[in-house]
């Protein structure tokens, strides 16, 4: 156990070390400073990127896909909670049991909806004409991660799988389509600085 | 390796700063930016989808820049950059996308493909693959930058004319359209044609405004193409002129790619040398109006009248409330399109597109969800204080027989200040007409 455990500790680190080297990588890139007078407030604009800006009903998009929009949040509480399962993995001795269930559930309702995702990039044509093999394989993987994460909280006998599939997954993390999860801030960083500047989002409701 | 694909990489290199490379790493392909694309919208295909658009661009990153793809090419279906695959890039960011940033508002992840496209532009433009009139636009103005002279006099003599068509308008024998007046606190950059001088001249007249006429236009076809050098010495014409006659704010007529260059990226194009405050027309018929300084009957439009937010004043301006609240005081109809404001749909002549013939069935096209969203709010009046926006929705109104008349704001405003004659060559003249016995009783 202690080997599958180290190994996945390891995956854990060369996925973080991964991810660092990509942030630093971007870090390092120039950053475009804005000397034109600012309208609105990129403060604001920048709250709104991740939180109101994040809602269901902020988009046209969201809005009109809202199933598959829903489906994508309830993916990723699922990967981010199988992530938190592993790491305190070694200590789940001490947790209450109550807890095992909630994980359970979570965790399912995650794979489900990661499976559901990785057969509408199969069947849906627009999704089928999008994907590249590096997305079909991340969905899967990642499907597989939480549903690892899901039997072992329950069943003993699924620990040791899922140390394995932590650990491909972790170091595919930096290598893949996933480490748009590190993208992720930096879009929304830049979209509120651009959209918060301008006063488009917040948007005032009155003529200054 | 051709020398056209080596500029163009190299230029992709020198493109890639923070915001680009998030934009081009940052995509889930998800898809859910489909409906948000004009293009897609008027034909539902997958070429059409802003995600797959960015992703030309992306394989051509990833085969440069990522390990995994340059180890399994097929993996992320990376490719090396060649002269098809820069013909067929130049095609899309030219042809299929007109910068409106619909889709990063759209994208879960606000992924900027418009940044991507714009790269595409600046590689089309460094290698020589940009469509050639866009870049005789660009340099035609760089060159009436470099000597003024030669069209000048007659600029001025135009000017004249136009100034007795004022007096005419107006009634007021006083009234003028000043040319370099040093120290003026206003410099109004127009864009070509009297129909961008006269009615906004009219205004300032009325406002009793300390201002002066440019003797450039404002539009930039630099920034069309993403060549910021070209952009640049457009630009600095009037940077120059305002530095000259020391004036206070540089004012920018009604046009969306204008306004936005000046207002949000001129500044950093020329820091430490660009001092002024950059203004909209609307902005200032706005504030006029709200501060009393023209008059304006609020019957005056009895007509349903619609408003199109053109992309770069609204989404990429900020310019939202402000041409509302102007109509919401010379309008009694107005009708708001569905979506709109900083959602709003784009009529599909963005980009430069207006300007490019050879796309021309495919702007048509793409502007029908336009066309509709018009269609739908009954409107007779279509409002848009952009010159490219009127121009497509003209093609758009003949195209899909939408019997609208398209005008601009200060059109309308002039025509809402009752004054004893209409302004000519103007849609609001046609208007005007309709009711010029009741103006005559006045």
């Amino acid at each position: 156990m202690l080997i599958f455990q180290l190994l996945a500790l390891a995956g854990l680190i060369a996925g973080l070390y991964g991810i660092t080297l990509r942030y630093a990588e971007t870090k390092r890139r120039v950053l475009p400073t804005d000397k034109s007078p600012i309208k609105g407030n990129i403060s604001h604009g920048i709250t709104y990127a991740f939180t109101k800006g994040m809602m269901p009903w902020a988009k046209e998009s969201t809005r009109i896909h809202m199933i598959a929009y829903l489906r994508g949040i309830g993916f990723h509480v699922g990967i981010f909670t199988a992530i938190g399962a592993v790491i305190v993995s070694p200590f789940w001795t001490y947790l209450p049991s109550f807890l095992f269930v909630t994980l359970f559930w979570v965790l399912t309702v995650g794979a489900v909806l990661g499976a559901a995702g990785g057969i509408m990039r199969i069947a849906e044509h627009n999704l089928r004409g999008l994907s590249l093999p590096d997305d079909h394989f991340a969905v899967w993987l990642t499907t597989l991660f939480i549903m690892a994460a899901g039997l072992a909280v329950v069943d003993k006998a699924f620990v040791i799988p899922m140390y394995i599939i932590s650990t491909i997954t972790f170091v595919y993390i930096p290598l893949g389509k996933i480490r748009h999860c590190l993208y992720f801030f930096f879009s929304r960083i830049f979209f509120g600085k651009f959209f918060g500047r301008r006063a488009v989002f917040p948007h005032p409701a009155v003529v200054k | 390796m051709s020398e056209t694909v080596e500029l163009a990489l190299k230029t992709l290199e020198s493109q890639l700063n923070q915001p680009l490379e998030t934009a081009l790493e940052a995509c889930a392909r998800c898809g859910i930016c489909a409906e948000a694309c004009h293009y897609y919208r008027a034909e539902p295909k997958v070429e059409h989808i802003p995600a797959f658009r960015a992703e030309q661009l992306r394989s051509v990153y990833r085969h440069e820049h990522d390990f995994l793809s340059r180890l399994f090419p097929i993996w992320t279906r990376s490719k090396k950059l060649d002269e098809s695959t820069l013909a067929n890039l130049t095609e899309i960011a030219f042809s299929q996308c007109t910068l409106c940033r619909r889709c990063t508002v759209n994208c879960p992840l606000g992924v900027d493909t418009p940044l991507m496209m714009r790269a595409i532009r600046a590689m089309a433009s460094a290698a020589g693959t940009a469509p050639e009139i866009l870049v005789m636009l660009a340099d035609a103005a760089i060159e009436k930058g470099k000597d003024p002279s030669f069209y000048k006099e007659m600029f001025l003599e135009q000017i004249k004319e136009m100034e007795e068509q004022l007096r005419d308008i107006t009634g007021d024998p006083n009234a003028a359209i000043p040319v370099e007046k040093q120290g003026a606190k206003i410099l109004y950059v127009p864009l070509a044609g009297a129909h961008t001088i006269l009615p906004p001249a009219v205004v300032f007249n009325a406002a009793q405004e300390d201002w002066t006429l440019s003797i450039f236009e404002a539009a930039n076809y630099g920034v069309f193409l993403a060549d910021m050098k070209r952009a640049r010495e457009v630009a600095k014409r009037i940077v120059d002129e305002a530095n000259r006659l020391g004036v206070k704010e540089i004012v920018i007529a009604e046009c969306g790619h204008a306004y936005a260059s000046y207002r949000w990226d001129v500044p950093n194009w020329f820091a430490g040398e660009f001092d002024f405050k950059v203004r909209s027309l609307i902005e200032v018929l706005a504030e006029y109006i709200q501060e009393g300084k023209i008059q304006v009957d609020p019957t005056a439009i009895p007509e349903g009248v619609t408003y199109h937010d053109s992309c770069n004043l609204a989404r990429n301006g900020g310019l939202i409330e402000e041409p509302r609240y102007v109509l919401s005081k010379i309008t009694s109809d107005f009708r708001e399109m569905t979506p709109s404001k900083a959602e709003a749909i784009c009529c599909g002549g963005g980009g430069g597109l207006v300007a490019l013939a050879e796309y021309a069935d495919r702007r048509i096209a793409a502007g029908k969800p336009k066309a509709d969203q018009i269609k739908n709010t009954g409107a007779r009046v279509v409002v848009a204080a952009c010159e490219n926006c009127r121009l497509q929705i003209g093609d758009l109104n003949e195209h899909y027989n939408l019997d609208v008349r398209i005008t601009a704001l200060t059109d309308l405003v002039v025509r809402a200040m009752r004054l004893p004659k209409p302004l000519p060559g103007t849609e609001a003249e046609h208007l005007f007409e309709g009711e010029k016995v009741a103006v005559t009783d006045k």
